[in-house]
């Protein structure tokens, strides 16, 4: 994508490493924390059936109760995510993703400055609209 | 048709109405490619979050999984665990996706690559293929369900649903763009979820809102001696033969790999990332879909086991072996309950109103997906370099549409007859094999090039379909009686692959052709551009909002100039 800007610059940027191990420590905690349960979960349904099938209230079983468990697990995870990511990542990706954009708009505007003395220097004509003035030379 | 009959065809015309006046709407305010492909990305998170739940919560789910539950107990439970659990993983991902793409899966995929045509060829290649599978599976589904709550019976029935469900979602798709069709999952999401909230309050009702005594008399009911205990379905034990036990035992967990695995990478799921403002927005809308989509499963367990014990087994069975109307039969039962045979009809047209409402939504999320896929990815920048006019590229999703939704249309015709629930496991399978370990190592690993891009995903999708192709549920896989349960007639054998679940061995695959597409090509990766990729997708910094270019006042991209051409 030719004219795109790049923001890896930010890269090597202190804070923007500390918001990626952040995050990165959050996604590992998380992916370990619900993929082990599940397949604890499914490995126990697979192949500890008389466990599973303990009677734990009446007709529920140990086998639904881990399932319903697995539900509220669900919940909880995704709220300690959001939680989380509200207290600890939010406001530093927001704080360089507002110096990030100031950054690249003053870069602009250098480069329109640039452009501008360079045209001056070199007495160029202003660029002009060249086909918005041949429609209104013509027909009009 | 009976007075029930007619009572469920003039809800599906209602239904049908609303959503044609919604399309409508949609058309009049849709100017450019954001508002058709993202919906202008002007949806708020808790729309996006139903519109989400819409999307994922198929014909599949609802009647399949009280279906499961109410013929085999547990097991079908073990199913709803796995579509759930699964959506912790988009979570994770859905910031970053929102952030680094534009529309599609291979907007993201591309980003930091060298070569992208060829990544978004194969990413067009994996999303049209999933979508179809899956839209296969659904328009198959609803012929068989939309004629059975009509009353009408035999194959020419079956076709003609098929042939109006396609004529509906093309046009919802072609005609609305993806505001008609987030409007058609909201109202679907809507719909299913109260009418599963209906049925399961009337089901615990009928049990004093005791959840013991519902699965004590479902136990009774079902004949079964482990009706509540795992292995009636999946993971079945094998007397005497522990081979067979423990493939069947792997296969199961094959199953729950792919379905924990493949939500994150289903075209319809993740197109739907790019509707809304910005990454917060995308992280609560996953929050909503998590707790709807949560909420609905566990309701799926008094659905299934409350027709267990209300309708019983027999009746089930007689009306569909595989128990696809048990959700359907428990409502007439419960309606007549209350209010005598006009009850019974009016909450089964009801419940079949929502079913239909269900299936329209999910199939035309799915052509939604494929087509953007096709014209933003391989018309917008394989054909045509990323340079084509907006009005020209959505033209052509909408042309795509048409072309995608009678492809299915005439593949679920000819397959009208044929049990083809597996094709649901199997795309997810392929979402988890072809597309998880592209977006992952895309985001994750510095290294990853287009040449481990392009391996992983032709990598995982081949090895899912080839497994799959190898497997019983496509040929050698006899009941007792020597009657075929495969896609083959009984006698056609060439089956060599003894699970029906690819999961366990096409995910690691796509991960390993990706790690090895990387590794053995000399190209090297462009540390800039990853490290570019970083930062737009951990924080936010030059997504694409609702203007179409980014958050930034920099010159407008090729795709935002002629919004009015159309």
């Amino acid at each position: 994508m030719g004219g795109r800007h790049s923001y890896a610059g930010l890269a090597q940027d202190r804070r923007f490493r500390l918001l990626k191990t952040r995050f990165k420590r959050l996604a590992i905690s998380i992916v370990v924390s619900f993929l082990g349960w599940y397949f604890v979960y499914i490995i126990l349904s697979a192949f500890a059936r008389d466990f599973m099938a303990r009677p734990a209230f009446g007709h529920i079983n140990v086998a639904l109760l881990l399932g319903i468990l697995q539900f509220v697990s669900t919940f909880y995870l995704a709220w300690r995510y959001t939680r989380y990511a509200r207290r600890m990542l939010d406001p530093l990706s927001q704080q360089l993703r507002d110096e990030a954009e100031q950054h690249r708009a003053e870069m602009e505007n250098i480069e329109r400055i640039m452009a501008e003395r360079r045209r001056i220097e070199t007495w160029a004509a202003p660029p002009r609209p060249a086909r918005h003035r041949r429609s209104s030379g013509g027909l009009r | 048709m009976t007075g029930g009959h007619l009572l469920t065809f003039g809800l599906f015309v209602v239904f049908i109405l609303i959503t044609l006046g919604v399309t409508f709407w949609a058309r009049a305010n849709t100017r450019n490619a954001t508002d058709f492909y993202a919906g202008g990305r002007a949806f708020s998170g808790p729309q996006n979050g139903l519109a989400l739940a819409g999307d994922y919560m198929s014909a599949a789910s609802f009647l399949g999984i009280a279906g499961i539950i109410a013929l085999s107990g547990y097991d079908g439970f073990l199913y709803s665990i796995g579509f759930l659990v699964a959506w912790l993983l988009t979570l994770l991902l859905v910031e970053l996706m929102r952030n680094a793409g534009r529309f599609t899966m291979a907007d993201v995929l591309s980003h930091r690559v060298r070569r992208q045509p060829k990544v978004r060829t194969a990413a067009v290649v994996s999303t049209v293929t999933v979508s179809v599978f899956y839209l296969l599976a659904q328009m198959v589904g609803a012929g068989a369900l939309v004629s059975l709550l009509l009353g009408l019976e035999g194959g020419t029935a079956r076709a003609v649903t098929i042939i109006v469900v396609g004529a509906m979602m093309v046009f919802y798709v072609s005609f609305g763009g993806m505001k008609g069709t987030t409007w058609v999952q909201i109202i679907k999401a809507v719909l299913l979820m109260g009418g599963t909230i209906v049925l399961t309050a009337l089901v615990l009702g009928r049990f004093g809102f005791n959840l013991s005594d519902m699965l004590g008399e479902a136990a009774k009911a079902s004949g079964q001696e482990n009706f509540l205990n795992a292995g009636n379905r999946y993971g079945r034990e094998v007397e005497g033969d522990p081979v067979a036990t423990i493939i069947n035992k792997l296969d199961f967990i094959s199953l729950a790999l792919a379905l924990v695995l493949g939500t994150a990478g289903l075209p319809h799921i993740v197109s739907r990332f790019f509707t809304v403002p910005d990454a917060r927005a995308a992280r609560t809308s996953v929050n909503w879909a998590i707790g709807l989509v949560g909420v609905f499963y566990l309701m799926t367990l008094a659905l299934g086991f409350g027709a267990t014990a209300l309708v019983g087994h027999e009746r089930i069975t007689a009306q569909d072996p595989s128990g696809n109307t048990a959700a359907l039969q428990l409502a007439h039962v419960l309606g007549e309950h209350i209010g005598g045979p006009v009850g019974g009809d009016l909450l089964l047209a009801f419940i079949g109103a929502v079913a239909f409402a269900t299936i329209l939504a999910v199939v035309s999320g799915l052509v939604m997906a494929a087509s953007t896929s096709l014209a933003h990815d391989y018309f917008g920048h394989v054909l045509m370099f990323g340079r084509p006019r907006e009005s020209q590229e959505v033209g052509v999703a909408r042309v795509s549409a048409f072309v995608i939704g009678l492809f299915a249309v005439v593949l679920a015709v000819v397959a009208r007859n044929q049990n083809v629930a597996f094709l649901v496991a199997l795309a997810f399978a392929m979402a988890a094999s072809a597309n998880l370990p592209a977006i992952v190592l895309s985001l994750f690993w510095k290294r990853f090039n287009s040449t481990g891009v392009v391996a992983g995903i032709y990598g995982g999708l081949s090895s899912s379909l080839l497994l799959v192709f190898l497997s019983p549920v496509v040929s050698g896989k006899v009941d007792a009686k020597g009657d075929s349960l495969s896609l083959f007639p009984a006698g056609v054998d060439f089956h060599l692959f003894p699970m029906e679940n690819p999961g366990l061995f096409s995910i690691p695959i796509g991960f390993l052709c990706a790690y090895l597409g990387t590794r053995l090509s000399r190209e090297k990766a462009d540390q800039e551009r990853y490290d570019d990729l970083a930062v737009r997708s951990l924080t936010g910094t030059g997504s694409h909002t609702a203007e179409g270019t980014g958050r930034q006042n920099g010159v407008p991209s090729a795709h935002s100039n002629g919004s009015r051409a159309w």
